[in-house]
């Protein structure tokens, strides 16, 4: 209880000293990153979460944390990644993901991923999904994003492989 | 150096100090408590090929048996429908090359999803999760030790870490297709994230020998 609260005070007393300075330094992240590819995967039925993917390009010479995400259609959005451990799956929350300056980041199924825990609704193909992207400045950066289901994905992804034999 | 100068020095010296200790005990701290509670290590996932063999579970419909299937190619998964990304990953894959196969060969292949976390997963829980993706896939359960057992006999491994969320929590789990042979013999294993061309290929492969 004591350390919550206490750790709420460092928050409130953080932000307002982060805020009273970012005067001085004006750097939108946002503004850096481009997104590619977003899409939200369908939930399979009674599913208590999906998650969002998508390729963050970072087009500054620095590299940009993406730290937070938010949404409308969960109750919560986390970040996490997965370890493949000797083929053991090991699913972790993590504080941010990294963007490389002037590269990219993959959020991908199996791999880095926004979690989207207890949907409000069901998210279904055919629906639209929007995320809001925080980055380590506090810049933001809202996604809208189309759900897919699982059965469709190579439709979009690896077409010219296959079915032209 | 003014009088005014030197509290304005002093202001901004303290106002620094603050923002580093707070930074330091926002991002510092909660490592710490990570460390605090972290789990003991999880089962080893072994080299040897494992023995497969036979089992019996529960479906929606009743018992199954791994021999009543004699005769067809079986692919086993062992996952849970509460698992976020790594189980539809690969039952996706695994749909979408279903999907891909004829009439026939659709008729001698049967995919068993067994989970590795009954305490959730009833019977009719698992049957509509695998209907979902809709590949003829039967959903499997039985008792903490039943599974246990299979498990063994498949070398697949499972661990529920300690976490924060105890009703919402994950399962990590070894994510590996297991394929049988229409005798009921373990042949070989596919890893997680296979795409659906590899696991198509493999399917036909082992109809036709």
């Amino acid at each position: 209880m004591n350390t919550i609260n206490l750790k709420k005070t460092a928050y409130a007393l953080t932000l307002s000293l982060l805020t009273l300075s970012s005067a001085q330094v004006l750097a939108d992240q946002a503004k850096h990153i481009e997104v590619n590819d977003p899409f939200t995967r369908e939930m399979p039925p009674g599913s208590p979460a999906t998650a969002s993917f998508m390729t963050l390009k970072n087009n500054s010479d620095h590299a940009i944390k993406l730290v937070k995400a938010s949404t409308q259609v969960s109750k919560k959005a986390e970040l996490h990644t997965h370890t493949n451990d000797n083929g053991m799956m090991r699913m972790r929350e993590v504080p941010f993901f990294e963007i490389p300056a002037n590269g990219q980041t993959h959020l991908k199924p199996g791999g880095n991923h926004i979690m989207l825990i207890s949907p409000v609704q069901p998210i279904q193909a055919g629906k639209t999904v929007s995320v809001t992207l925080i980055f380590e400045d506090g810049s933001k950066k809202e996604v809208t994003m189309p759900v897919k289901s699982v059965m469709n994905m190579d439709k979009n992804e690896d077409h010219s492989h296959h079915h032209h034999h | 150096m003014t009088h005014v100068q030197k509290i304005v020095n002093i202001g901004l010296l303290l106002f620094g100090a603050l923002l580093l200790v707070c930074i330091f005990y926002l991002f510092i701290e909660p490592k710490q408590d990570s460390d605090k509670n972290s789990s003991p290590p999880p089962p080893a996932i072994t080299s040897e090929k494992p023995m497969g063999g036979n089992f019996t579970l529960t479906a929606q419909d009743g018992q199954h048996s791994l021999s009543d299937f004699k005769g067809k190619l079986v692919l086993l998964y062992f996952g849970y429908t509460y698992c976020p990304d790594i189980c539809p990953t690969d039952l996706g894959s695994l749909s979408m090359a279903y999907q891909r196969l004829t009439e026939e060969e659709k008729a001698q292949l049967q995919v068993l999803f067994v989970t590795v976390d009954p305490k959730r997963d009833t019977a009719e829980r698992m049957a509509e999760y695998a209907q979902y993706f809709n590949a003829n896939i039967i959903g499997l359960t039985g008792t903490e030790q039943e599974i246990a057992t299979v498990t063994q006999q498949y070398g697949a491994v499972y661990f529920k870490p300690q976490q924060k969320n105890r009703e919402n929590y994950t399962v990590d789990h070894s994510a590996f297709i297991y394929v049988i042979d229409q005798s009921g013999v373990l042949q070989t294993q596919l890893p997680h994230a296979s795409p659906a061309e590899k696991i198509q290929h493999t399917i036909q492969t082992y109809l036709t020998q």
